[in-house]
């Protein structure tokens, strides 16, 4: 105990060394380089950071708010996309009949890139919300239909075998055996699909958008003004880790029979 | 007998694959005649079938409208992917191994890396417009990022994945520091490091879709984009299944060279 407390003591030891030592070059390099011309010191962006939380960037939005929109859009998609995802994932690997007739049209969408439908959903769907769920529904749908189908083709015959000897039903088997050995699978495609998703989000809003956390980096862009783009970036990088600790969590919950690698 | 079982499981399999074509061809037909014969939805918003084959045999030879043909894009596409995927790899592996067997290495390069690792590369692209133009470096530098990640992380977790017998055996066999990494934990680390490679390519693929929509005069997500403000959806269908093609091509060529070097099995 005393020396695992001792370890870790050490390794955030290096760990803030590290940080420090970045935050320092980085300021060095902005104060005495021609880097300074281009990019924001640390602490300017910490504190434009600060004053966005109260302040609007763009119109009336705050980041806070800019950050809500961008997950509520996600939230939609992803949450659309689990659904649809797991359902074809599962029919495609225990049905033969489902397989046959869906899995050649799937292999013709999985290998397209997601960030690929913006231009066709924005010709499709207009700017608005729909071309955005849209895309951040293919985002997630691919990546969890894949896991979902790997995990649903490797349910152990023996188990179901076992199951149909002591009497249970095809729906008994499939609820007691099919699902919760493929939810591992799921899990693992919707981590993916999450990261995928948030991903997407910011691609979208990119492209075309008047709000959202990736509208603030474009804006800034176009503004050019580094800081905001930094500012953006920052909080991208702390809700995406968020959203991935948010995961990881709900799986160790929901599925404690059976953790996937640390 | 058991030939019969065969031959009625061979029959088996035959129909499902004549199931699967009738499907494809099914979903041709439905998307022919909604387009082309009743016309249910507008042709600027979806083409028939017929129509995207037409363009994208004539995007072969056709400058119009964007500037270049197919092949053309594709190559412009591909160079910067390449460039940026390459560099990304060449520095990504190593260090992630370096990462993973030295623990000095870990210390100083861990805490960085876990600031870099959550940001999506995509968020970096107006960074690197701002820095570099719209320019080739640009999209290389946003490559490498997108690539070096998964590298790193991969052919980390690859090292530290490393069975602790198998280096107590080599261990007592004599084996130096050196040799143990070279000739047990690099070769066990293998098939994570190719999972890594994989992802890299699909990630950075992403990424270069990303800034070429956002910024570029070439490429095949500029195609789509030129697609897009023109309402041409057939160019943009063509971009977007030539895109498509492309992975499916480099994922072939990912499963044969990891078929040729890597032994045992292939990392989860």
């Amino acid at each position: 105990m005393k020396i695992k407390l001792k370890e870790m003591g050490n390794s955030l030891f290096f760990s803030l060394i590290g940080i420090a030592a970045i935050l320092i070059l980085w300021t060095l390099g902005v104060k005495f380089t021609s880097v300074g011309l281009l990019l924001p010191t640390p602490l300017e962006v910490l504190q434009r950071m600060a004053y966005t939380f109260s302040n609007a960037i763009g119109r009336e939005l705050t980041l806070p708010m800019h950050l809500a929109v961008s997950l509520r859009r996600v939230v939609i998609g992803f949450s659309l996309a689990s659904v649809c995802g797991v359902v074809l994932g599962i029919a495609m690997g225990r049905f033969r009949m489902v397989e046959a007739v869906c899995k050649p049209l799937f292999e013709l969408v999985r290998p397209i890139p997601s960030v690929a439908w913006i231009p066709l959903a924005i010709v499709w769907f207009g700017i608005g919300e729909t071309a955005k769920t849209f895309i951040i529904f293919m985002a997630g749908f691919v990546n969890i239909v894949v896991n979902t189908y790997a995990g649903a083709k490797q349910v152990d015959e023996n188990m179901l075998g076992v199951a149909y000897m002591l009497g249970a039903n095809e729906i008994q088997a499939f609820f007691h055996v099919v699902i919760p050995s493929c939810v591992p699978y799921i899990f693992a495609g919707m981590q993916v699909g999450l990261s995928t998703c948030w991903m997407a989000v910011l691609a979208a809003e990119m492209v075309s958008s008047t709000e959202g956390i990736g509208w603030t980096i474009t804006a800034g862009q176009e503004n050019g003004d580094m800081t905001q783009i930094f500012v953006g970036i920052i909080a991208i990088a702390v809700v995406g880790l968020l959203l991935a600790v948010l995961m990881r969590w709900a799986e160790r919950v929901l599925c404690r029979w059976r953790v996937r690698g640390k | 007998m058991n030939t019969e079982k065969l031959n009625t499981a061979k029959k088996q399999k035959r129909k499902y694959q004549v199931i699967s074509l009738l499907s494809v061809c099914v979903f041709l037909l439905v998307w022919y005649l909604a387009t082309a014969v009743f016309e249910l939805v507008p042709a600027y918003s979806l083409p028939s079938p017929v129509k995207v084959l037409e363009t994208f045999i004539t995007k072969f030879h056709s400058k119009a409208p964007d500037g270049a043909t197919l092949p053309k894009h594709f190559i412009s596409s591909l160079q910067v992917a390449m460039s940026g995927y390459v560099l990304g790899a060449v520095i990504g592996v190593p260090l992630g191994i370096a990462m993973g067997w030295f623990k000095v290495v870990d210390k100083i390069i861990r805490p960085v890396f876990d600031l870099l690792k959550p940001i999506p590369p995509i968020a970096l692209i107006p960074v690197m417009i701002v820095v570099f133009g719209i320019s080739l470096q640009a999209k290389a530098v946003l490559i490498f990022f997108s690539t070096v990640i998964p590298c790193i992380l991969n052919s980390y977790s690859g090292i530290r994945q490393t069975k602790q017998i198998h280096l107590w055996v080599s261990q007592t066999f004599g084996a130096s520091n050196m040799q143990m990494l070279f000739t047990v934990a690099i070769p066990s680390a293998l098939p994570m490091i190719f999972a890594g490679l994989r992802v890299a390519m699909g990630s950075s693929w992403m990424a270069l879709v990303a800034a070429e929509l956002l910024a570029s005069t070439s490429g095949l997500g500029y195609l789509i984009s030129i697609g897009r403000s023109l309402l041409r959806s057939d160019l943009i269908l063509v971009g977007i299944f030539s895109l498509g093609m492309i992975n499916i091509v480099i994922t072939a060529i990912f499963n044969v060279v990891e078929k040729r070097f890597v032994r045992g099995g292939k990392a989860e």
